[in-house]
Formats: structure tokens, C-alpha cells, sequence
């Protein structure tokens, strides 16, 4: 089974480590597919605009370099350690309430989506791009004040666009995705190097990109695994 | 004579006795392997656990080697491990050379060993190489060792190592006192005490030596199971020798608890095999010495001692990294002084505590380190308990 991680973050938003160190610590440690996913932050809120500020998001801007420096990397990643590297995002829907907020990783994207779009818009967006949507730490989280809850509580409405939800977040299970029956995947959401010892995806699948999104879409041969240290 | 005089004057001399690390270093640095070559075959034994800095790239330093017939043994105790998806790239990488071996051995207290076990068994030369995971070699590193075992007395070769990677601040403080304290005091220890002291990055030996000393079964249970095999072999008559051939120990992501978690336990094991010369380990930091000074005695004279202190032992580090040609940025010197108040505080730890806790278990440290199962009973025993309690807590 392909060993797998479909949400980090790197230097371009708020992870810690340069996009070349994120690759080679993946691939140091023997993954297979990886996806890079940093935040498209909404500027229409005030957290969203000290995001700009700080230069902590991907913006239409400097999108085109950021995807042609994953795909630099994918390839270098794929001769030295085999290792599949999936360009993404992490739309950032931020607002004080965490019942406004919401998380959706737009996996194999090529085409730049903005986080001021209405969800409609923005999966639908997704799809035309045949990209995968996967909706990001759904529910409560252990020890964090603001949670992203919008699309968990809005779930009826929202479901039918979202290819699988995580059902595990660094060191957060949450059992109510199983208890809906939705697809899933787990994810380390890693900003640090320790984030690497977290919840992550098994895949039963080709080592190429299709394969993958089609194993995650249909979700048969996913599994999730603890990677310890 | 007042106290803080005292301290003031061991400072100094601690400065002078670094001096002649340094001397020890570069001599040793500068040796020449006139040996002849020799290129008999090698099994190169790999024990993994866990996830190390630069897994793979350490791995496959050793699969490219330039060196005519070898093997490279990955031995891991079960699938499980994180290690084991780096370890099986490798060997699909280079299925001549490499075989993966995962096998549960649980025959010590010691994982290194009852990984090492089964590997050795498997391994097909009679000559073997122990090689830690976090090291990274040369093309020319086993041609280079090899040739001291064209000396028939030479029954262990050993490696000096250097730290590099330093990435986060724990990276930096443990590259900075390998690069420092255990590299200068390893090449003292060879240079003028002429003791055996083997690390267990990188040991290089016969397997009918290694039987003479009993096998690697007979070092199951310790936990410093190098130092205690280099000490067998040079008590049976055969040579350890320290190659002037440096390898690179990867550390480029570690916390400072594993920092302090390493030197407490390293400090523990000095403590149990040196017994009272551990007391010269303290003698031998005159950062610590000169701030104790500073505190017993608070005038302008210690403290300008400790600031020069300080100074000599930053330039020193730093000289030092330049002949053993480090890649280490010239302001992490700069941490040199804090890091050597944290080593002299954990120096008081082994003299309060001799148990270490490995996989879950807690351990007593016996002579020589013997590991043995740790009875909770006794009043003074609740004081784990209640650490664990606290630890569990915060977590």
C-alpha cells in the first residue's frame, strides 16, 4: 500500500520548513505520494488580511511560480525517491466564528481558485479542474480555540462536492466522519518537522496521480495509519 | 583561599586542558593509514529503528560504496517500524547488495543488540561492519578503515564522528558538543591515556574476534554495548583502533528534549563505567566552572573571567570545527557557552538518578552499564511515579 500524506504546508504559507526541505523529509522518510497544500486565504476578513500582510498565503500572484516549483520538485522527487508529489491548496475560508470558517484542499489543482468565492463556486471550480476537494480538520479539535466547522454543519448542503473528508488531522480523530459513512483520509496538516509523526493515508493503488484520486474518490483500498517515530 | 578562587583556577585549567584536546584532534586528524590496502569481503550490519535524519541518503551512502565485494544487511525488528518503507526502497534500489531482514529478537534488554542479532546471523563474510543509521559515508570510507585490519592484532576499528545537518536549535546544541566536547575527549582519551573508546556509529571487526569475546549475545543486556565490546577486545589482547576517518552523524531536526534526553542518558553511562572519573568531565568544562565563580563571588573580576572564559572556548570551538572541517555556521559557535551550562547541569543528573526509561521500560544501570528490570518498590520509588503521572498529564 502507497504510503501518503495529501496535506502540508511549506514556506510559501505557514509551515516552517522551505518547499526542497518538506520534499526531502517525505522522501527521507519513504513516502510515496505526497501533496503540497498551501493556504489561498480569504482577504475579505481581518484575519484574512494579515495573512496578505504577512505574506502567509498564495495569491493569483505568485501562484504560476508556486505550482511550477512543486512540479521542479515533483520531479526531482520522483528520480531520487520514487516518491509522487501532487500540487495543491488549502482554501482558507477564515472568520472570527468557527461555525463561519471552513478548510477545503483543492489536490491536483491547475488553475488558481480564490478564497473569496462562494463554496458553490469554488467546487465547483474544483471539479471543472478535475481536482480532487477534500474537506479539511471537520470538526472539533483538541485544544484549538478557532475550528472549522461551516462545512460539517452545512454537510447536506455540501457533501455531494467533497470527494472525502478527513477523518483524522495530526493527532485528531474524528469519529463522526465514520459515522456517516463519507469518504475518508487522514492527513498530518504538517507546518513542523514533528508534524511528520501524525495520522497519514494508505492507499491500495498505482503509484501515478489518477490512480491515486480515483482510489480517494471511490474510496476502496483506503486505510489510515498512526506514523510513529 | 575563598571558594569562588578555586573554581576560578579549575576554569583556567580547563582552558589549558582543552588546549590539548585540540592538540589530541589534530593529531589524530592528521594521521596517515599507511596500511596496506586490503579488500577482503564485507557485511555491512544496519540496525534501524525509527526514523533518522536523512534516512535514505545514509542508507544509500553505504549501497555506493567503491569497494569491490560487500553486503548491506537492514535489520529491523518488525513492518511496523517507519523505518521500514525508507529501508524497502533501499533494497529495491540496490537488490544485489542490500537484504532487508525483519525479525523479532528479544533475546536482551538492549534493542540495538536484538536487532543486530539476526543480521549477523544472516550476514555471509567473515568480516563485519556495525553501522549506526544516522551516519553517512564516503565513497572511499570502507577502502579506508579496511586496511587496519590487515594488522592481524587490530581486532576493532572504530570511527571518529562529527555532527552535521543542525537545522533546528536541538540539532545545533547536539552537533555543537559532538563536535566539541565528545570528539575532543575521544581523541584525548586515544592520544594520551591510550584507552579503548569505541562508538557505536561505526565498529569494524573479525566474527571469529567477535566470538572470542563471546559473541554479540554476550552484550545483550548493556546498554553502552559499544564501549563494553571495545573494552573486551582490547582485554583479550587485540587492538581497537581509532581511524582518523571521519564520519558524518546526521542531525538536522532534533528538539532540545532529545538533546537533554541523550546527554542524561550518555551522562548516566559514564557515570556507571567511569565511576570516579566522571568527576573530570566537570573539571574539563570551564564555561561551567567559571559561571559557578560568577555566582559564589558576584564582582566585576569573575564576571569578566566567565566572559573571557567564554570568549577562548568559542574561539576554540570554532578552531577545532575547522580541522574537522565542519559546515557548521560560525554564529552557532555563539551557543557554545549556553550549551555548556546545560551539559554542566545534566552532569548532576546520573549522581541523583541511575535508571533510564528505553521503549516504555524503566531500567536500573548496573557496573558497565548492565541494564536491569526496575522493581517499583520502596518509598523513593513513587518519585517516578509521580514524574510519569505529571508527564502523562501534560501531554
Amino acid at each position: 500500500m502507497l504510503l501518503c500524506d495529501f496535506h502540508i504546508h511549506t514556506k510559501y504559507s505557514d509551515g516552517s520548513l522551505e518547499l526542497r526541505k518538506v520534499i526531502d523529509l517525505y522522501g527521507q522518510a519513504g513516502f510515496d505520494v505526497i501533496a503540497i497544500t498551501d493556504h489561498v486565504v480569504n482577504g475579505d476578513s481581518m484575519i484574512g488580511k494579515l495573512a496578505y500582510k504577512f505574506e502567509m498565503t498564495i495569491t493569483e500572484k505568485n501562484f504560476y511560480e508556486y505550482l511550477q516549483n512543486i512540479q521542479d520538485e515533483a520531479q526531482r522527487a520522483w528520480d531520487k525517491y520514487q516518491m509522487l508529489v501532487i500540487a495543491g491548496v488549502e482554501i482558507s475560508k477564515n472568520y472570527l466564528s468557527s461555525e463561519k470558517s471552513a478548510h477545503i484542499l483543492i489536490i491536483d489543482i491547475k488553475e488558481f481558485i480564490s478564497a473569496c468565492e462562494s463554496y458553490e463556486h469554488i467546487f465547483l471550480e474544483a471539479k471543472r479542474q478535475n481536482a480532487l476537494v477534500v474537506a479539511c480538520h471537520p470538526h472539533q479539535m483538541k485544544g484549538e480555540i478557532r475550528n472549522t466547522l461551516y462545512l460539517w454543519r452545512n454537510r447536506e448542503k455540501y457533501a455531494k462536492y467533497i470527494d472525502a473528508w478527513e477523518i483524522a488531522n495530526r493527532d485528531d480523530v474524528f469519529n463522526v466522519v465514520s459515522l456517516k459513512k463519507y469518504p475518508y483520509i487522514a492527513n498530518s496538516d504538517f507546518h513542523k518537522p514533528r508534524h511528520l509523526y501524525s495520522w497519514k493515508t494508505l492507499l491500495n493503488c498505482e503509484k501515478n496521480i489518477s490512480a491515486v484520486k480515483n482510489c480517494i474518490k471511490h474510496n476502496k483500498g483506503v486505510a489510515i495509519t498512526l506514523f510513529r517515530g | 583561599m575563598e571558594t569562588f578562587y578555586i573554581f576560578t583556577i579549575i576554569a583556567f585549567l580547563g582552558i589549558v586542558g582543552y588546549g590539548f584536546q585540540i592538540w589530541a584532534v589534530r593529531s589524530k586528524i592528521g594521521e596517515r593509514n599507511d596500511n596496506k590496502e586490503y579488500y577482503p569481503p564485507i557485511s555491512i550490519l544496519k540496525p534501524l529503528k525509527g526514523i533518522d535524519d536523512d534516512l535514505f541518503d545514509n542508507l544509500e551512502s553505504f549501497c555506493t560504496q567503491d569497494y569491490p565485494e560487500y553486503e548491506v544487511i537492514l535489520a529491523l525488528q518488525d513492518y511496523n517500524d517507519p523505518a521500514y518503507r525508507t529501508a524497502r526502497k533501499i533494497a529495491d534500489k540496490y537488490p544485489e547488495k542490500v537484504k532487508l531482514l525483519v525479525e523479532k529478537c528479544q533475546i536482551g534488554l538492549n534493542p540495538k543488540v536484538n536487532n543486530l542479532i539476526p543480521a549477523y546471523q544472516e550476514s555471509r563474510y567473515d568480516i563485519v561492519l556495525i553501522s549506526d543509521s544516522n551516519v553517512m559515508v564516503e565513497k572511499n570510507y570502507i577502502r579506508e578503515i579496511v586496511k587496519h585490519l590487515s594488522d592481524e592484532n587490530v581486532g576493532l576499528v572504530t570511527n571518529i564522528i562529527r555532527g552535521t545537518g543542525s537545522l533546528s536549535l536541538g540539532a545545533k546544541l547536539e552537533n555543537l558538543h559532538l563536535n566539541t566536547f565528545i570528539i575532543s575527549s575521544v581523541c584525548f582519551l586515544d592520544k594520551f591515556l591510550k584507552m579503548p573508546c569505541v562508538i557505536g556509529k561505526s565498529m569494524l571487526m573479525r566474527k571469529k574476534d567477535i566470538e572470542a569475546i563471546g559473541g554479540l549475545e554476550a552484550f545483550k543486556d548493556f546498554l553502552a554495548e559499544d564501549y563494553v565490546i571495545g573494552y573486551n577486545m582490547h582485554k583479550s589482547g587485540k587492538k581497537v583502533v581509532l581511524s582518523s576517518y571521519t564520519i558524518d552523524n546526521v542531525n538536522e531536526y532534533w528538539d532540545i528534549k532529545k538533546f537533554l534526553n541523550r546527554h542524561t542518558r550518555w551522562g548516566k553511562l559514564r557515570w556507571k563505567i567511569g565511576g570516579g572519573k566522571y568527576l573530570s568531565e566537570m573539571l574539563g568544562n570551564p564555561v561551567f566552572m567559571s559561571v559557578i565563580s560568577l555566582l559564589l563571588n558576584l564582582s566585576w573580576f569573575t564576571f569578566f573571567f566567565a566572559l573571557w572564559v567564554s570568549s577562548v572556548k568559542i574561539f576554540c570551538d570554532i578552531y577545532l570545527g575547522k580541522i574537522i572541517k565542519t559546515e557548521m555556521n560560525k554564529r552557532v559557535y555563539l551557543l557554545s557557552p549556553f550549551k555548556d551550562i546545560i551539559i554542566g547541569i545534566l552532569w548532576f543528573v546520573p549522581l541523583l538518578s541511575s535508571t533510564v526509561v528505553w521503549r516504555g521500560n524503566r531500567y536500573k544501570i548496573g557496573k558497565n552499564s548492565l541494564l536491569l528490570p526496575y522493581e517499583y518498590s520502596g518509598i523513593l520509588t513513587w518519585r517516578y511515579r509521580i514524574i510519569s503521572a505529571i508527564k502523562e498529564r501534560f501531554a
